[in-house]
């Protein structure tokens, strides 16, 4: 019986060294509400000629907005799926938010139109089939005016459409439009075979940073279905920071107010249950850390309250075996009745509380999803810690005899033999160990 | 024996004020009742509790600045922006006398919040709103901008409506199959009046303080919900483990008596040391989550107080109701023998 205990005793101290080491040794993974960064969802919009948002239409979205995050030049960003037709985009550190915002929405349409065959007047475009798809690269570039240009190079495919186009239209003006918009119109002065092209903003020419984005959009690939952010969160890095500090110093405080409390209110069970509640940390974390979760405020925040909830067990058996111990029994009877009798308690409730988060798991935002999943890892450690590693503590230090120094319970001599006793079954004297 | 167990550590005699604790319950309950019922009535989104941009769409930007703001500027930014073409902007000034993170300098010590409709991929609008803020505020920074799409707030506000609803009966169907019916339906009346009351000191936070619940609020009921449950579930479970033992020798006003006294300490000192850490994560804990604490130690204290004095005596008043219809007349026999 005592090596038993013994051999839980080690693997306990085992399974706490073995959390340290993760705790050193794996990064953890903070959320953007944490180290600062913008976290942006984009859905997917059906249109005119979008009937319904196809996986496929969604993969390739995906890939042609990973490709645009890329060319933020940031590290560590995000692109998933989430749902059907939306994606997840995180960018970490950001420094200017407002471009990536304005970068990702953008459909990045490129479009060559010839002129409506205008015999009563009348004005307009007239689709080519030469569009972005046919671009194999772009490249910002001076026209000998000293304007900036977008130069563009086309494919294979798009250098014989290019080509053909440019012979029909020869001393008409063919125009060029971008996301909808007309960037230029140039008369086409020959036939262009080469494969060569350029875009000048017009008379006034483009800015510089309008003719970097088009590059840029343009070589990342336009957006196979037009997508509209319907999310958008920016945290600050000082907000950031700041948010670290202030989880660190309240969840300190916390757990050592906590602490302190279980120490005066119930003694050395009490000092037990401290012990168990700095297991409980570590074991936590350590699964934080190989899921992994990503630490979020509202995470820790659960993992806060979570504490709360794991030193509840620990009071309900304390509790119960201060009852037991005052009804006149051993030690050892009492510590496994009080154990015994507070698990229906404990596993009920904790049950109602991991029905509870399931729900906010899978319905919940993903701030929300943050909480109820380090909530959920906490009620389930807490079980463990709470019950198995307490028991096993209190047993090895306290042995099988009479309660000797009824003060390390904070209960007194006078108390004891006077207090509430249940009539036991025969099945559960054999487990609680009591001998009549 | 039954003697000791029934008659040690009598603190409170929850059943004999019963009414007492249901005419309590009902003040805690009534004046939230009609701050919802009043924003209800006068909010412009109709709903019990001032809902934020999660639930309706918008976008908050947020600069801080390293000075005091007084109201009249602003009123000055308000006429700005709005000249600025950004329509109906809501200005808000909140300050922070965190002392322990002034230390660090790390907290900005005051932080202007502009609030304005949802602007999809329209980027100019955050360009203006900066460019008139950091025109009366050079040293202003942007802090944090949270932005919703109308579509996705209303999709949120019917999912976190599932989320309650589906946890309600999640609570409800385990504790039918774990302990008795009724003792489920208490349980989760009893849930009900604990949200409520949390729902009711938030609307009327929202009227006085103009204290508008996000989708985390949801989350803190939803918590506060599994939580007070978990304190009337010990106190369930001790009446369930007393009438096994004392079914014959004692009532079971008697039993509920006892079983509320019995695991009275618990429940205190359980609330206590959640109460605690919340308490620190109030103080000490992150600006975005304070409401959301706050849900919490309000939704654990009321839980705590439903769970002694409002579940336990319904439970009895229940059982002595549906005794009475059971078996009135054999009642009536043995009241005459005495």
């Amino acid at each position: 019986m005592k090596n038993k205990k013994l051999l839980m005793f080690w693997m306990i101290i085992a399974l706490a060294i073995a959390a340290i080491v993760v705790i050193v040794k794996m990064p953890t993974k903070l959320g953007l509400d944490l180290v600062g960064g913008s976290r942006i969802v984009l859905e997917a919009q059906t249109t005119d000629t979008i009937a319904k948002i196809t996986p496929d239409m969604m993969s390739s979205l995906q890939f042609a907005i990973e490709n645009r995050v890329n060319a933020l030049g940031v590290a560590e960003t995000v692109v998933q799926q989430t749902g059907e037709k939306r994606l997840l985009v995180e960018i970490p550190n950001i420094s200017d938010p407002a471009k990536a915002k304005e970068f990702l929405g953008e459909t990045a349409e490129l479009e060559f139109k010839k002129p409506l065959d205008n015999q009563y007047g009348a004005t307009g475009w007239l689709p080519t089939g030469l569009t972005g798809k046919d671009v194999r690269k772009a490249l910002i570039s001076t026209n000998p005016g000293g304007q900036w240009v977008v130069a563009l190079e086309f494919n294979d495919k798009g250098t014989k459409k290019f080509g053909e186009l440019t012979q029909q239209l020869v001393g008409k003006p063919m125009a060029i439009f971008f996301n909808g918009e007309l960037q230029s119109a140039p008369v086409i002065q020959e036939p262009i075979l080469g494969g060569h092209a350029q875009i000048s903003g017009g008379d006034s020419g483009f800015a510089y940073e309008e003719a970097k984005k088009m590059v840029d959009l343009l070589n990342a690939g336009a957006l196979p279905v037009p997508a509209k952010i319907i999310e958008e969160s920016l945290v600050g890095p000082t907000l950031g920071a700041d948010s670290i500090s202030k989880s660190k110093t309240a969840g300190v405080i916390g757990i050592g107010l906590v602490m302190i409390f279980m120490l005066l209110y119930y003694r050395l069970p009490g000092f037990i249950a401290d012990i168990a509640l700095i297991i409980y940390s570590l074991l936590v974390f350590a699964v934080f850390k190989i899921v992994p979760v990503t630490l979020t405020l509202a995470g820790i925040a659960g993992f806060i309250l979570s504490i709360g909830m794991a030193v509840d067990a620990n009071i309900l058996i304390f509790e119960r075996t201060k009852e037991e111990l005052k009804a006149g029994r051993t030690l050892f009877t009492a510590i496994n009745a009080g154990f015994d009798r507070a698990f229906t308690s404990i596993f009920d409730s904790n049950m109602t509380t991991i029905i509870t988060c399931v729900i906010l798991y899978f319905l919940g935002t993903s701030i929300v999803k943050g909480f109820a999943l380090t909530l959920i890892i906490g009620v389930v450690i807490s079980m463990f810690t709470a019950i198995t590693v307490t028991k096993n503590f209190m047993h090895l230090l306290f042995g099988a005899g009479q309660l000797k120094h009824p003060g390390w319970f904070g209960i007194k001599q006078s108390e004891i033999g006077k207090a509430y006793e249940a009539k036991e079954t025969k099945k559960e004297k054999a487990k609680f160990g009591i001998l009549d | 024996m039954s003697e000791t167990v029934l008659h040690q550590h009598k603190w409170i005699d929850v059943v004999k004020y019963r009414w007492v604790w249901f005419g309590l319950s009902l003040l805690l309950i009534l004046p939230g009742f009609f701050a919802m019922g009043y924003l209800v009535l006068n909010s412009p989104q109709h709903m019990p509790v001032k809902v934020g941009i999660d639930f309706t769409g918008g976008t908050i930007t947020q600069y801080s600045v390293k000075k005091d703001v007084a109201n009249s500027e602003v009123a000055s930014l308000r006429n700005n922006l709005t000249k600025a073409g950004i329509e109906n902007p809501v200005i808000q000034v909140l300050k922070s006398n965190n002392t322990i993170s002034k230390a660090e300098n790390v907290e900005p010590s005051t932080v202007i919040s502009v609030k304005t409709a949802f602007k999809s991929n329209d980027v100019t609008a955050e360009q203006k709103i900066s460019d008139v803020v950091k025109a009366d505020y050079p040293e202003a920074e942007l802090v944090q901008v949270s932005s919703i799409g109308p579509s996705l707030g209303k999709e949120l506000f019917i999912n976190s409506m599932y989320a309650l609803a589906l946890a309600f009966l999640g609570i409800v169907v385990y504790l039918s199959f774990r302990f008795q019916v009724d003792y489920a339906v208490i349980a989760l009346i009893s849930l009900a009046h604990d949200a409520l009351f949390v729902l009711g000191f938030f609307a009327i936070l929202g009227i006085f303080f103009d204290v508008h619940i996000d989708a985390l609020f949801i989350t803190a009921v939803l918590t506060v919900i599994g939580f007070s449950n978990h304190d009337t579930i010990v106190v369930f479970d001790r009446i369930r483990e007393n009438s096994r033992f004392l079914a014959k020798k004692a009532s079971f006003p008697e039993i509920v008596n006892a079983s509320v006294n019995q695991t009275l300490a618990r429940s205190i000192n359980t609330s206590l040391t959640t109460l605690i850490t919340l308490l620190a994560l109030y103080l000490f804990g992150g600006e975005t989550t304070k409401d959301f604490v706050l849900a919490m130690i309000v939704g654990i204290a009321i839980g705590t107080y439903s769970s002694i004095f409002f579940a336990s005596t319904l439970l009895d008043w229940w059982r002595e109701r549906k005794d009475s219809q059971k078996g009135s007349a054999s009642r009536q026999s043995e009241a005459l023998k005495v």
